[in-house]
């Protein structure tokens, strides 16, 4: 098939996993609920941790606006999770059969899950930046910075909707998928996405200081609290696109598994 | 005459309580032969305590206070509340299976099915909260107020546990699907994070300072962690008990209507 009939096809399946989740507010409610209420949670709580002279230098100049990346991260990863819990369920009800049995691009059965990740992940961004600015944050490396954090929350939502889309076909069940995310979420937590890392001290700051995760965040922060500058852009850019071409080439392989034996 | 009512009582009371040690057994054997869904419960409070005195024990840090002593009754709290769950998920499990309506038909005081089930629940708690208490000692925990710190924030994490499987039970008995078992965890969650769960009252700010000024669970943290932090005494002690009595009330008033209407 060529590659307009597959970006054709991967629209159309684009477009049906957004309308999909936009009729389960249920299943979508607590990827911007939870990190909106941590985000608020954490800048009550740890606000007074901004008037340390590190912190108000080098890191942020309230703790809203360092919590922001993390919230931002916290609903991409959640909805991510969502989204291959979707394509797993697709698989036990039988309707990937249906889409198998159909003259359809193979691959764009999953670009199309991928897809709609990252339009989730760009809609979460643009709802989260709304709500945040609205509530006093500013975004220090002006319009150029917005861009770049909805474009890192795009492909972060790629990168891990690639893993979770990997996971669900290799193992066609929602419960797996939905099982894995507290690994996601020790990854968030063992990371700087809801303290800096400058603070952690012993093994955790060591892990925190080797969890990809902190660095990807430390880039979305760059965005929010610093000029603009590249190493934002390697961190926050980079490292989720690195991500998710690994990620949907264990997805596409594992696809390719799942045809074979059927 | 008045011999025989008293009899009549006591084999009333000793088959409640046979009731209530076969509840108590029937839980634990779902435990043994359904792990996977007990141990998420026993693992997450450890790895959140982890998490926690890690992540943010610097801003406890500041105020001289002791990451995993903060911390630790915060935890056992939550570990113990979400244990408890699992009296919902079996309650469930009965209705749909229809061994609840045969529970029904038994015959007992009504009351016995909720006791039951608060025992169950204990039994579930114990297990996480002994866990937790456990790790944070080799993370390095310490009690100044003595071995009675132990003690209290083993009752304090009992009790929330029991009010929060009242509240599962009586949204159960009414919803009579999953979404009682996700209510109740949502409660729980929002319950102990709108308090003084992260930092004291003194270090929070705005919105989060009123609320935490207002909920209960300010006073049963203050409860349990005082003997992590310093002496156990009356003045920190005495609102904790309120708090914890007066939600177990209510909370129980809630799973026994809850049970009448599923009755009717």
């Amino acid at each position: 098939m060529s590659v307009a009939t597959t970006a054709l096809h991967s629209a159309q399946l684009t477009k049906r996993s957004v309308r999909g989740r936009l009729r389960q507010p249920a299943a979508l409610a607590p990827a911007f609920i939870f990190p909106l209420f941590f985000a608020a949670l954490g800048s009550a709580s740890f606000n007074r941790l901004a008037q340390d002279p590190y912190f108000s230098a080098n890191i942020a100049t309230s703790f809203l606006n360092y919590a922001v990346a993390g919230a931002v991260v916290q609903g991409v990863l959640f909805g991510a999770t969502s989204a291959a819990s979707d394509l797993a369920t697709d698989i036990e009800q039988g309707f990937f059969e249906r889409l198998l049995a159909s003259p359809i691009s193979r691959v764009s059965i999953v670009l199309g899950r991928l897809a709609a990740s990252m339009v989730v992940g760009v809609t979460q961004v643009v709802v989260f930046m709304t709500l945040f600015i609205i509530f006093g944050a500013r975004v220090k490396s002006g319009p150029l910075g917005v861009v770049g954090l909805i474009v890192s929350g795009a492909l972060l939502g790629l990168a891990m909707a690639g893993l979770m889309a990997a996971i669900a076909i290799k193992s066609g069940s929602p419960e797996v998928v939905q099982g894995s995310f507290p690994l996601v979420f020790v990854l968030l937590f063992l990371s700087s996405a809801f303290f800096p890392r400058h603070y952690m001290t012993g093994w955790y700051r060591t892990v925190a200081d080797w969890n990809p995760m902190s660095h990807i965040v430390e880039g979305m922060q760059g965005f929010m609290n610093h000029d603009l500058a590249a190493d934002q852009f390697v961190k926050a850019w980079l490292i989720p696109l690195a991500v998710a071409v690994i990620g949907i080439a264990f997805a596409l392989r594992s696809l390719n598994k799942r045809l074979a034996a059927t | 005459m008045s011999a025989i009512v008293e009899s009549h009582r006591h084999d009333a009371n000793a088959r409640s309580l046979d009731v209530v040690g076969a509840l108590v057994r029937r839980t634990m054997l779902r435990v043994r032969r359904m792990p996977s869904a007990f141990i998420p419960s026993l693992i997450m409070p450890v790895f959140q305590l982890i998490a926690f005195s890690g992540a943010f024990g610097a801003a406890v840090r500041m105020l001289n206070i002791d990451p995993m002593n903060w911390y630790m009754p915060l935890n056992a709290i939550q570990g113990a509340s979400f244990g408890a769950l699992g009296v919902s998920f079996g309650l469930l499990n009965d209705m749909e299976t229809g061994f609840f309506d045969r529970v029904l038909m038994a015959p007992m005081r009504r009351s016995v099915i909720v006791f039951g089930a608060y025992a169950a629940a204990i039994a579930r708690s114990i297990v996480p909260v002994t866990f937790v208490i456990l790790v944070s000692f080799l993370g390095g925990l310490h009690t100044p107020g003595g071995p009675l710190a132990i003690l209290m924030v083993v009752i304090a994490s009992v009790m929330v546990a029991l009010s929060a499987s009242g509240l599962a039970l009586g949204l159960t008995f009414r919803m009579r699907n999953l979404g009682a078992a996700t209510l109740t965890q949502f409660a729980i969650f929002f319950g102990i994070f709108l308090s003084t769960s992260q930092v004291p009252l003194a270090s929070m700010s705005g919105w989060l300072r009123a609320c935490a000024r207002v909920n209960p669970m300010t006073n049963i943290l203050r409860f349990a962690r005082q003997g992590f932090l310093g002496d156990i005494t009356w003045d920190q002690t005495w609102g904790g008990l309120v708090a914890m009595t007066l939600m177990l009330v209510v909370s129980t008033i809630f799973a026994l209507t809850g049970l009448r209407r599923y009755d009717r």
